[in-house]
């Protein structure tokens, strides 16, 4: 059955295939684009590790957004080219803000496998977010590439840096959209740490100082006193013997 | 003339397989040395040629990573191709596979190859069936070195490291296509139990448990699949602390349907593992609940567990994926790597 289905669409030119295909509510991963990504947060660097696989019924579709020249291979420039429409289509937010997707790695399989419907592609593209401030941030995600033909899987990966924690995953119905909070806690600086111990040092060695001259002052002031003590007792004494 | 000896080879590995269970049933322990010596056995039943085709380095990431759900011409398998081997050294193959799993696993392998089977005889492609599975190792079978068998094809990716004392199947990926069909006149659902026992213990949950169980959309396949090693996702769900002892014990039971796939000692340890973490495992259900039809994920500590039911074929509780894996040790790297 399944064969058959496949035959019949192959025959068909791309774009009649996708009309001939069924409604969306009795598809099946023949007529799906499948979109997967994973999203690894790091202190310094966000990943994002995506995995397109086309069933065969949309393989030509896709395919020919990849391979423009159809020479029936998939050269870097295309690969590359194709890298970049799909980033197009991705809107990532951190903490609101719009943040910049750079290439990282792409794997595509030839295009005889693609058209089999049972290939996947691989793009991982890679943020610098800069300096992360400590506390609870929110990274958004969405995907827009081709939505007519296309279910998602949105997830984020368990951080590698004990730096960062996710706090929450939030989709919508059909995971092209999602939401990751997470709390970053940057473990101390060792340089910043070595200036604490420093600044202790010194400030400790300053008090020191000051309470030694502090404690010289006071044991003079002791004596001081002890020595008019011991003169008014002698005073008083001799003072008492002339009087008796 | 070709269908006869289709049909002929058929029989031959349906009859080796059927050795495979009744000797697996003989021996419900076998220890290490009984796994390196049938290794050996079937090693040295190989021309030369054939060995070199079946042995890799055990550093050979490359080998050690081709596995996949896809059929063997997507995916093109290392080793040596079931297809091309005599009886005797299919034989040997069972053997060496109910040695190394429990008579559990050996049988689940067995009815998964089987379906593969009955899909080519339904009218599937030539890229399925018996012939299409693939043997290999890393490394020589050894008792205290590092070294692994692979035996996979279509929905099926069995890799086991062995490391001294320690055994782990992480990562495998069993799947069926059909997950239900009809062999000598019974019924064989390779993944049946998977399937039943998470429908009971998800129909266990009161409904605010079902609240934090139950995912608000639908998971399409697995997202820790093949080609995502040593990759760990956030866990979702519910909490194993968040269950009653009934509810833990169940889920306790439902991933021993994997976890019991390997030998006795190594299920043991791997789940005294889990009943440790067994409050820090969570449990997660997407899609429809209905039984056979929802994704489901077990994650702890010590394993990650996905289910994902397929639309490929039009009813997705007749086509399963599953994954098994261990949160930093897959291949067993921690026993094995500095």
């Amino acid at each position: 059955m399944v064969d058959a289905v496949i035959k019949i669409v192959r025959r068909l030119p791309p774009v009649l295939a996708l009309l001939a295909l069924p409604v969306r509510a009795s598809a099946h991963q023949l007529d799906e684009y499948l979109q997967a990504t994973l999203v690894a947060i790091g202190p310094t660097e966000i990943r994002l590790q995506i995995n397109l696989t086309p069933g065969v019924a949309v393989a030509e579709q896709v395919l020919g957004l990849i391979d423009r020249n159809r020479d029936g291979t998939i050269s870097t420039n295309e690969s590359a080219a194709y890298a970049e429409l799909l980033k197009r289509d991705l809107i990532v937010q951190l903490d609101r803000r719009k943040v910049e997707l750079r290439l990282a790695a792409c794997y595509f399989p030839e295009p005889q496998v693609l058209q089999t419907g049972w290939g996947i592609i691989q793009v991982e593209y890679s943020v610098t977010p800069g300096v992360l401030g400590a506390g609870g941030h929110k990274l958004t995600f969405e995907n827009r590439h081709l939505p007519a033909a296309s279910v998602y899987l949105f997830n984020a990966a368990q951080p590698g840096s004990a730096a960062v924690r996710i706090t929450g995953q939030k989709r919508n119905e059909n995971q092209s959209t999602g939401e990751i909070a997470f709390d970053f806690h940057p473990p101390p600086n060792p340089s910043v740490t070595a200036g604490i111990v420093v600044s202790l040092a010194a400030l400790f060695v300053v008090l020191f100082a000051g309470a030694w001259q502090a404690s010289k002052k006071l044991k003079v002031g002791h004596s001081d006193l002890r020595e008019a003590i011991s003169m008014e007792k002698r005073y008083f004494t001799s003072d008492l013997s002339s009087r008796s | 003339m070709i269908k006869k000896i289709v049909l002929t080879s058929a029989l031959a590995l349906f009859s080796g397989c059927f050795a495979l269970n009744s000797s697996a049933q003989g021996n419900p322990a076998i220890g290490k040395e009984g796994i390196a010596g049938s290794a050996n056995k079937f090693l040295a039943s190989l021309d030369e040629a054939q060995r070199a085709k079946a042995v890799y380095n055990f550093k050979d990431d490359a080998q050690r990573k081709r596995w996949s759900n896809l059929p063997t011409s997507m995916v093109k398998r290392g080793g040596l191709r079931m297809g091309d081997l005599t009886k005797a050294q299919r034989d040997a193959v069972s053997a060496l596979l109910a040695a190394a799993l429990s008579p559990r696993g050996s049988e689940k392998v067995r009815q998964i190859v089987e379906a593969d089977e009955d899909l080519k005889k339904s009218g599937g492609q030539a890229m399925f069936g018996h012939d299409e599975y693939y043997i290999s190792f890393l490394g020589q079978p050894s008792t205290s070195e590092p070294w692994m068998i692979q035996f996979g094809g279509h929905h099926l990716g069995i890799n086991i490291t062995l490391a001294g004392e320690h055994t782990t199947l992480a990562p495998s990926h069993t799947g069926a296509q059909p997950a239900i069909y009809e062999f000598e006149g019974k019924t064989v659902r390779p993944l049946g139990h998977e399937t039943d026992k998470a429908f009971a213990l998800l129909s266990s949950l009161d409904e605010a448990q079902r609240k934090q169980a139950i995912l608000g959309f639908k998971m399409h396949d697995l997202v820790l699949g093949p080609g995502r090693d040593g990759q760990t996702i956030q866990p979702e769900g519910i909490k194993g602390s968040a269950l009653t002892e009934k509810q833990r014990e169940m889920l306790l039971d439902l991933a021993s349907e994997w976890t019991g796939l390997m030998i006795e000692n190594a299920a043991k340890a791997k789940m005294d593992d889990m009943k440790k973490n067994v409050a820090e495992t969570w449990f997660t259900w997407s899609g429809p609940i209905e039984k056979g039809k929802g994704y489901f994920r077990i994650q702890g500590p010590t394993v990650l567990i996905e289910y994902a039911p397929q639309r490929l074929g039009g009813d997705e509780t007749k086509h399963i994926h599953t994954i098994y894996r261990e949160p930093n040790n897959d291949y067993g790297v921690k026993w094995w790597t500095q």
